[in-house]
């Protein structure tokens, strides 16, 4: 039999089954290197079991804690209520993750569009000349803008 | 496996019994206190994470399922907290493990009730190797060493609340039980003048 130093601990808590525990016995009794193992480990544990007990409850424990549930109570259910996320199967939050970002991008390109329209309608409300803007053929906002400060183009200062 | 106690009391504290948390409190507030105390061996730190472990049974409570004995799922609520604790603060653990000859004083070591000034001057030196110990131990071996020699639960129950099986919770103690022998040795300078 090997030296069975990895069941040493285990029997001293008589943790190993009755049929192991009896084996490292036998094995105890013909080798003086486990038995020593087992006296250092025994030592050991005395020496643990020594140790001076955990101090009493602080005087102002309960006091205390209950200040924190008081504000624990006080936090919006909101905050609480996406807790519910963490609960949800991994592939139903992917789904969901996915129809998510769909949607964002559902309302951002046309968001993006009208923001642009938006833009390019304040700098053709510069030109106050539409008929202009129309015959220029201004159909971006980059060719608004570009419109609308042409005067900064003309090298007498923007009169013409 | 009989009736749970705690279970039920959780239980009723779902359905809205703030009475029941309460009895839960008064059943385990100074075990979880002295549970944080003997992992981080810090009085402040073990109030702070103690109630930190009530407040998060306090905010959990709608999602709590007795499938597991409720002292095991209190423990696996502590365990996680002192753990995550001990991550935030590792890099201070590794200061003080560098000089556990220069640790302050510890009150509470020294009111705990060693009767006289030498016997609180080795609790003291005991204290100081087995902090320095905890802080070498591998996160998980420190778990299994607190929970199996200071709180004295069984390997099934240091399985349940590591959520691991039996024979890697039997490594575990083993290996943490081979460090603390080495590092309370009689021949440890710590140790010698700990131990008689």
């Amino acid at each position: 039999m090997t030296h069975p130093r990895e069941d040493l601990t285990a029997l001293i808590d008589g943790a190993l089954p009755a049929t192991r525990a009896a084996e490292v016995r036998t094995h105890l009794g013909s080798c003086p290197a486990c038995r020593e193992e087992e006296a250092r480990l025994r030592q050991a544990l005395s020496a643990l079991a020594a140790l001076p007990p955990p101090p009493e409850l602080p005087p102002f424990f309960a006091t205390r804690l209950e200040a924190r549930l008081r504000q624990e109570r006080a936090r919006p259910r909101t905050l609480l209520a996406w807790r519910w996320i963490l609960q949800v199967p991994r592939p139903r939050l992917v789904a969901i993750a996915g129809g998510v970002a769909a949607l964002a991008i559902a309302v951002a390109v046309p968001a993006r569009s009208y923001l642009e329209t938006r833009a390019m309608v304040r700098d053709l409300d510069l030109l106050q000349d539409y008929e202009t803007a129309s015959a220029l053929d201004v159909d971006t906002p980059e060719d608004a803008q570009l419109v609308a400060h042409l005067d900064q183009l003309l090298p007498s200062g923007g009169r013409p | 496996m009989g009736p749970d106690p705690d279970a039920a009391l959780m239980l009723a504290f779902q359905q809205g019994d703030e009475g029941a948390f309460r009895s839960l409190y008064e059943r385990h507030a100074r075990a979880m206190f002295a549970f944080c105390h003997r992992f981080v061996r810090d009085a402040a730190r073990a109030e702070e994470l103690a109630q930190d472990v009530f407040v998060s049974l306090h905010r959990s409570r709608d999602r709590y399922r007795p499938s597991a004995r409720f002292k095991t799922f209190l423990y696996r609520v502590a365990t996680n907290h002192c753990l995550n604790e001990l991550r935030r603060r590792e890099h201070a653990l590794r200061q003080e493990a560098e000089g556990p000859g220069e640790e302050p004083v510890d009150m509470d070591v020294l009111a705990s009730g060693a009767a006289s000034p030498e016997e609180h001057y080795h609790a003291r030196v005991l204290e100081a190797a087995v902090k320095e110990l905890l802080a070498r131990l591998p996160e998980k071996q420190r778990a299994a060493l607190v929970l199996c020699r200071f709180e004295g639960l069984s390997y099934e129950e240091i399985a349940q609340v590591l959520e691991t099986s039996v024979s890697a919770v039997k490594s575990l103690v083993h290996r943490a039980t081979v460090a603390a022998a080495e590092a309370l040795a009689p021949q440890h300078p710590l140790a010698r003048e700990a131990l008689p």
